[in-house]
């Protein structure tokens, strides 16, 4: 046995790993990487709400005669929904019986303490008085507590609803709307998170119960670390449903 | 010699991934002191500029938008705010070349071109002001989430605006990127901006 051969098998501690096998080393931790990103996608261990724009600056007047702004519900997440103070069947009871099912039952949603605001926007601002707001909140037996009916300000109103909340409604001849029945959630920022109606979610009291709870989850734990994998949810579309 | 030359980099190897896995384990993400929004549509709208010419915000496209809502009777959060932002591209330096800051204004009746001249390049040489007809201010600033509304006071300035204070910053496409609530200290705007900067 020579020196040299001695000298080789002292060292042979990785016998067969050569270049060609750190490559194949390297290719794997890559391969992993990606089946790892795919799995984020497909099974969406984080689920989100979409941030899907700015909710609307508005200064209402509401049924006691006080104004309420945008301003005034921040730190708060709001649910909307639309409404004229004449309206009638078939529309009209259902958004309202569906806020005021949610409003019934907030003390399930898993808000962690953030309060809960619910608005009803009337668009026909010209009619809608103080008065005529607060006979409506009373005919549907909502609580006024935490619901606000607001009107007033015709100049301002399409831009409010129409443009900002991109809920589309129209004065017919006969003095009634057409207007698409939409519900939209606002989280504490003033960001529209979901939009209820029929091109979207269907407006259902367990989905925005579990949407609350949703977002409330995301603001307690999006922080360090976990806040990468709450902004990869939200580039990758892992929107609730 | 070829073998222990091969350890060396095995053992360099196995350092640099062990301190790879430090290094992502101990990094944390980059927080913005602002309110993060997912780029949507691009926004744009036209109004008359404190030189008296129509400016509009696809003019600055390439650059990133620093939007206030303010005016010029306000009499504590508007000038405290522009101040601040002043401070912002100061410590920027060279950078604040790829920032402009605008204030519009919330009071259009009594804030005119001449009125916006004399007062928002008094912060910073570069902050432009634009104002326009009522119906224009609306336009320009209900999608944003600025409210604002006339509060009747007694006294000398007739009346004073209540409105949105925070402010919003549009990427260099023109899209609603972060928003700053009021009283978000220069330094903390500064740094959300060099942070997006470095990104491009």
């Amino acid at each position: 046995m020579t020196a040299q051969q001695t000298h080789a098998s002292e060292l042979k501690l990785f016998p067969d790993w050569k270049w060609k096998s750190w490559w194949t080393v390297l290719t794997g931790i890559m391969l992993l990487m990606m089946v790892g990103v795919i799995a984020f996608i497909v099974f969406q261990p984080i689920q989100v709400l979409p941030r899907i724009r700015l909710a609307p600056g508005f200064a209402l007047i509401d049924q006691n005669g006080q104004r309420l702004t945008n301003e005034d519900l921040r730190g708060r997440y709001v649910l909307y929904n639309f409404t004229y103070t004449d309206c009638r069947a078939p529309e009209c009871p259902q958004l309202d019986l569906l806020m005021r099912e949610v409003q019934q039952r907030l003390d399930e949603a898993q808000t962690d303490g953030t309060p809960v605001a619910l608005v009803t926007i009337a668009f026909d601002a010209e009619e809608a008085t103080p008065e005529k707001l607060r006979a409506y909140a009373q005919t549907l037996g909502a609580d006024t507590s935490n619901w606000h009916f607001i009107s007033g300000n015709p100049e301002r109103m399409k831009d409010i609803v129409g443009g900002g909340f991109e809920v589309y409604y129209e004065k017919l001849d006969n003095g009634e709307y057409k207007f698409t029945p939409t519900m939209i959630l606002v989280d504490g920022w003033g960001i529209v998170r979901a939009v209820y109606n029929a091109r979207a979610y269907e407006p259902d009291a367990d989905r925005i119960i579990r949407h609350l709870g949703i977002l409330a989850k995301e603001l307690r734990e999006s922080k360090g670390v976990a806040r990468l994998g709450y902004e990869a949810a939200h580039l990758f579309l892992c929107y609730a449903s | 010699m070829k073998t222990s030359a091969k350890l060396i980099l095995i053992i360099a190897l196995f350092m640099v991934f062990f301190g790879a896995i430090l290094v992502a384990g101990c990094a944390r993400p980059y927080e913005f002191h602002g309110m993060v929004l997912q780029p949507s549509d691009p926004i744009d709208f036209t109004l008359t500029a404190h030189t008296g010419e129509r400016v509009s915000l696809s003019d600055f496209r390439g650059k990133y938008v620093v939007l206030f809502f303010g005016y010029t009777f306000c009499p504590d959060v508007c000038p405290l705010t522009l101040a601040e932002l002043s401070r912002a591209m100061q410590i920027l330096g060279d950078k604040a070349e790829g920032v402009q800051v605008i204030m519009v204004t919330v009071d259009p009746e009594r804030d005119t071109a001449e009125r916006l001249a004399n007062y928002v390049p008094s912060f910073h040489p570069d902050f432009i002001g634009l104002t326009g007809s009522a119906d224009e201010i609306a336009k320009a600033a209900t999608p944003l989430g600025i409210f604002y509304a006339k509060n009747e006071v007694e006294g000398a300035s007739g009346y004073l605006m209540d409105h949105t204070a925070s402010v919003t910053l549009l990427d260099k496409e023109g899209r609603v990127r972060l928003v700053w609530p009021f009283g978000t200290a220069p330094e903390d705007i500064a740094s959300d901006l060099e942070y997006m900067l470095k990104g491009d």
